[in-house]
């Protein structure tokens, strides 16, 4: 009795080991599909997720900015990220969310196709974005890899940054 | 320690406030030197500020403060005459008694600020113009040797009896001021014979380090006076001196205000920090939207349950509940506004620096300096206002020799005015200087390449003033202190426009300028008025709205491309506010429209929307860093029913409004084509019916044509799906009696879009009066089954109506 009990707790251990290690190079994502294309945010950059609201649309801007909508009170930007990839508009349906992201005293709120799952990605794990892609002015802040998908890790400050 | 800073505290609150008015008896009094009045409230301040720091160990200060007392008693016996050059030195002074006490305010010390330079001038201009010899850096009385220290605490002490003797109560004002200059004088006796003393003194022995411990030694109770190191014996003597000053400051007070004394302890006033201030109003803004949301959803109920008891009792506590709202904001409102006097006070100072930098002659005049308006534009409005003041010293004002040629007075005179004008506070800034020429502005924006040279001779001079705006824009022909780099008035239009307002100018050469700055009230909350154009709504500032008008289409002219209409007896140019804001066209238009008039400063435009909604107050929210300076958008507010409608600029919408070409009122021609139909499946019906066995009915009478149909349950859904634009429906069957939105609203909804102006709606119902076909007809259906029917007669009628190709049956 005392044998598996003991066990047990080294097992337990043994966890928590892997668990310590984890935390340290281990990055939370959130991920979600937006056309063919799997891509992914830092868990701690969403606010919140929520399913589609009304909207309402803002003149002078590009198509990719739909408009503001109410969040509690507050009114936030929302912004098309198939229109911005330069894939063509879907209608909402019901997998459709909205994804809040926040960074500093900067909200914006960015129409997915679908989500994915919370995941962990190792640090080790994660390349940098191809070369023609990379740089200060890409979205894209690097590629992650997990058994047999890729995620295209984006830069939420890039995101949240006007660029029209 | 927290006693100490609490002290601290009050002690800082009380000079800001004192300096700031100092300031403007200052200026005051170079014009009326022989107001003893105004003198002696002078004199009181830098006394009142001396009593306190030398309590508070600010040696600095008090060596400062006490300086410029002895030049103003001087005056004050008319010993001194209050030049323009003793005011610099004295100005110099208050300047640095302010930088002294923000670095007190920042550090609670007041070391590291030099104040020999203005003390060694105090001096001179005190002694007359005789150059003392240089003071030391330490303060006199810090250098005291011990027996002058003896000597001193028994003067000190004297004087506290004398003073214990005297019943100033029963003193007249000519007693009281023989007594003044008494103690005073033995004061300034003393002074004088420590300065020397200190001066021997530092000849002999330069103040050996070890004196003050041997000092505190011997005579402990003397020690913290004589040194700003704080002590525990500290707690006894202090106080004397502070007693002292603070008779002094008594008996002046008695003798030059009684009246106001007696004012100022019935003021009740407390102190609170702006951010709760802020706190509640943001509060107040979201109960605002949701009363708003409140009265919506009792519209909304009372059209539901007519007639119904409880209605009345909701709609008198919705009633009161906006009233008590109302009444709230008004009073948080004002309770966050200040006098713009606040503003107005630094103004005379600043003309007087101005006339003597510039060598012009200039006087102010102020009126209306107790108009109220909100603390956050009291604080902005500043900023501007230095600018427009300056310019109008700079440029506006002639030289006096110029002046007097031109057969004006010698002195410039520049205005400050402000009054309240409807929901806003208007600042007028007048000068009688040489004015604006419309010419000459419009040849310097040419050569700067501001504007074009067609531009040019479009302007009207009304135009041409408002150039002094534009960025980089300067008619000095050289970049002095004061003004000419052409940034000054381009901060007053930015900074005013931040705010709502709206800058109007007029100028006549050789007589003046006058600039009128309209600022609304308060930020935060307005009235604005509601417009719909197609499924859009948009919010106008109430403030920027002159009259609604209904016309009908024909009463629109177009002249070289540009709408316009007759208004009584005046023309009014015309914009769509869908061709400004790129608005689909979706719905069909009517043949009446209307016309909002919006005014601002003395332009007009006429904007044409489709509908009016009505009169609102709305919270305004910004639309954030992202979505920032969009043109013709000053800020969104949250609806009632939850949605976001965004606010119109005003200022920013007659810009765009001239570049725009008018094309909404032209009917969009181009109707959807169909495509050609190839198989039975091309064609798509909907049926919408609440009840699932007679949808079902209606899908199973219609399979052997081969049609696609699409179901659903309710108007409302019926309409959702047609938005939605997935099918291009040839035909609709429609139930009349269903939940949410019945058959003939969804009919009269649909006949809204021009697109579906040939949609075939068919009704189909058990409703077979008359009246009801007669309904069925208003609000657009083409045919009317009654229920029950036959398949074959239902096919056939869906046949009829879509032009069902022959070859496919």
């Amino acid at each position: 009795m005392s044998d598996k009990l003991k066990q047990v707790i080294n097992q337990q251990s043994k966890k928590n080991e892997v668990d310590t290690i984890n935390v340290n190079d281990v990055v939370q994502l959130v991920g979600f599909i937006i056309g063919d294309e799997e891509y992914a945010v830092p868990i701690l950059s969403i606010q919140e997720i929520i399913k589609p609201i009304e909207w309402t649309r803002v003149p002078q801007t590009p198509a990719y900015v739909l408009g503001v909508f109410n969040l509690r009170g507050s009114v936030i930007p929302l912004i098309d990220l198939r229109l911005k990839f330069g894939l063509k508009a879907k209608k909402h349906n019901e997998e459709t969310r909205f994804f809040v992201l926040k960074q500093g005293d900067d909200v914006a709120g960015f129409v997915i196709d679908r989500l994915t799952m919370a995941l962990r990605i190792k640090r080790s794990n994660i390349g940098p974005a191809p070369e023609t892609m990379a740089g200060d002015e890409s979205l894209i802040d690097g590629v992650g890899k997990q058994e047999d998908r890729i995620l295209t890790i984006l830069k939420v400050n890039k995101l949240l940054e006007r660029d029209f | 320690m927290d006693e100490f800073q609490e002290i601290l505290q009050d002690f800082l609150v009380e000079s800001f406030e004192l300096i700031e008015q100092l300031d403007q008896d200052l200026v005051e009094l170079e014009s009326r030197p022989d107001d003893l009045e105004l003198l002696n409230g002078i004199f009181r301040v830098a006394h009142t500020i001396k009593g306190a720091s030398s309590f508070l160990n600010f040696d600095v200060l008090t060596h400062l403060t006490h300086h410029m007392e002895d030049v103003l008693n001087k005056a004050r016996h008319g010993e001194l005459s209050i030049t323009a050059d003793v005011m610099d030195v004295i100005l110099e002074s208050i300047d640095l008694m302010k930088t002294l006490l923000a670095k007190i305010r920042d550090t609670s010390e007041d070391s590291g600020v030099e104040v020999e330079d203005c003390v060694r001038r105090l001096d001179q201009v005190s002694g007359g113009g005789k150059i003392e010899a240089p003071v030391v850096k330490e303060a006199p009385i810090q250098e005291a040797t011990k027996e002058e220290v003896a000597e001193d605490v028994a003067q000190l002490e004297e004087e506290a009896e004398a003073e214990e003797e005297i019943d100033y109560e029963n003193l007249s004002e000519a007693e009281i001021e023989a007594e003044i200059e008494r103690l005073l004088a033995k004061r300034q006796a003393e002074d004088k014979a420590k300065r020397e003393a200190k001066q021997n003194a530092g000849e002999s022995v330069p103040t050996p380090p070890p004196a003050p411990k041997e000092e505190a030694k011997e005579a402990p109770q003397e020690k913290p006076k004589e040194q700003p190191k704080p002590a525990p014996s500290a707690a006894v003597v202090p106080a004397k001196p502070k007693a002292a000053a603070h008779d002094d400051e008594d008996e002046d007070a008695k003798a030059a205000a009684p009246a106001k004394r007696g004012a100022a302890t019935v003021e009740q006033t407390i102190r609170v920090d702006v951010k709760r201030l802020d706190h509640l109003m943001n509060l107040i803004g979201e109960l605002v939207l949701a009363k708003n949301r409140l009265i919506k959803i009792n519209d909304d109920v009372e059209e539901r349950y007519e007639g119904e008891e409880f209605l009345e009792e909701l709609t008198q506590v919705v009633s009161i509940v906006s009233l008590v709202t109302t009444d709230l904001q008004i009073a948080v409102m004002k309770t966050r506004m200040l006098p713009i006097g606040k503003v107005f006070n630094k103004f005379p100072r600043m003309i007087r620096d101005l006339a003597r930098e510039l060598n012009k002659k200039m006087e102010l005049e102020i009126s209306g300096e107790e108009t109220e308006l909100d603390k956050s534009i009291v604080e902005e409005i500043g900023d501007p206002l230095v600018h427009i003041i300056r310019n109008s010293c700079d440029h506006g004002v002639e030289m006096p020799a110029d002046r007097i040629a031109n057969g004006k007075s010698e002195a410039g005179t520049i205005g400050l005015k402000a009054y309240n004008e409807g929901n806003a506070i208007v600042i007028q800034i007048t000068d009688d200087g040489k004015g604006l020429d419309a010419e000459m502005l419009k040849m310097k924006s040419l050569e700067k390449g501001i504007i074009t040279e067609k531009e040019a001779e479009m302007m009207t001079d009304k135009d041409a003033f408002n150039l002094i705006f534009k960025p980089g824009f300067s008619t000095a022909a050289v970049v002095t202190n004061v003004s000419g780099r052409g940034v000054g008035m381009d901060v007053v239009k930015t900074n005013i426009e931040k705010l709502n307002g709206i800058i109007d100018i007029d100028s006549e050469v050789g007589v003046g300028t006058s600039i009128k700055l309209k600022i609304p009230l308060t930020l935060a909350i307005i009235q604005a008025l509601l417009v719909g154009v197609q499924e859009e709504h948009y919010a106008i500032p109430l403030a920027s709205v002159l009259e609604t008008v209904r016309i009908s289409v024909d009463e629109i002219y177009t002249v070289e491309n540009r709408s316009v209409m007759r208004l009584r007896d005046e023309v009014l140019s015309l914009v769509h506010i869908g061709d400004i804001f790129e608005v689909k066209r979706v719905l069909d238009s009517s043949e009446y429209t209307y016309v909002v008039v919006l005014g601002l400063g003395s332009s007009k435009l006429g904007l044409i929307v489709d509908t009016l909604i009505g009169q609102e107050e709305i919270v305004i929210k910004s639309l954030g860093e992202y979505l920032k300076g969009i043109e013709g958008i000053a800020g969104a507010t949250i609806r009632g029913d939850g949605g976001v409608t965004l606010i119109v600029d005003v200022a920013a919408l007659m810009q765009m409004a001239k570049g725009v070409k008018s094309t909404a009122l032209i009917e969009d021609a181009s109707a959807s084509h169909a495509k050609e139909k190839t198989k039975p499946s091309d064609y798509v019906i909907m049926i919408v019916d609440d009840s699932k066995t007679d949808r079902t009915i209606m899908r199973k009478s219609l399979e052997p044509l081969g049609v696609t149909t699409v179901e659903a349950a309710d108007g409302q859904e019926a309409l959702n799906i047609l938005k939605q634009g997935d099918h291009q429906f040839d035909a609709m069957l429609i139930d009349i009696e269903m939940p949410r939105m019945d058959g003939y609203t969804l009919a009269m909804e649909i006949k809204k879009y021009n697109k579906y102006k040939n949609l075939p709606l068919i009704a189909v119902t058990s409703r077979t009066s008359k009246s009801d076909r007669m309904r069925g007809v208003e609000s657009g259906m083409v045919e009317y089954i009654t229920k029950p029917y036959s398949a074959d007669y239902l096919a056939s009628v869906v046949q009829r109506n879509v032009n069902f190709k022959a070859e496919f049956l």
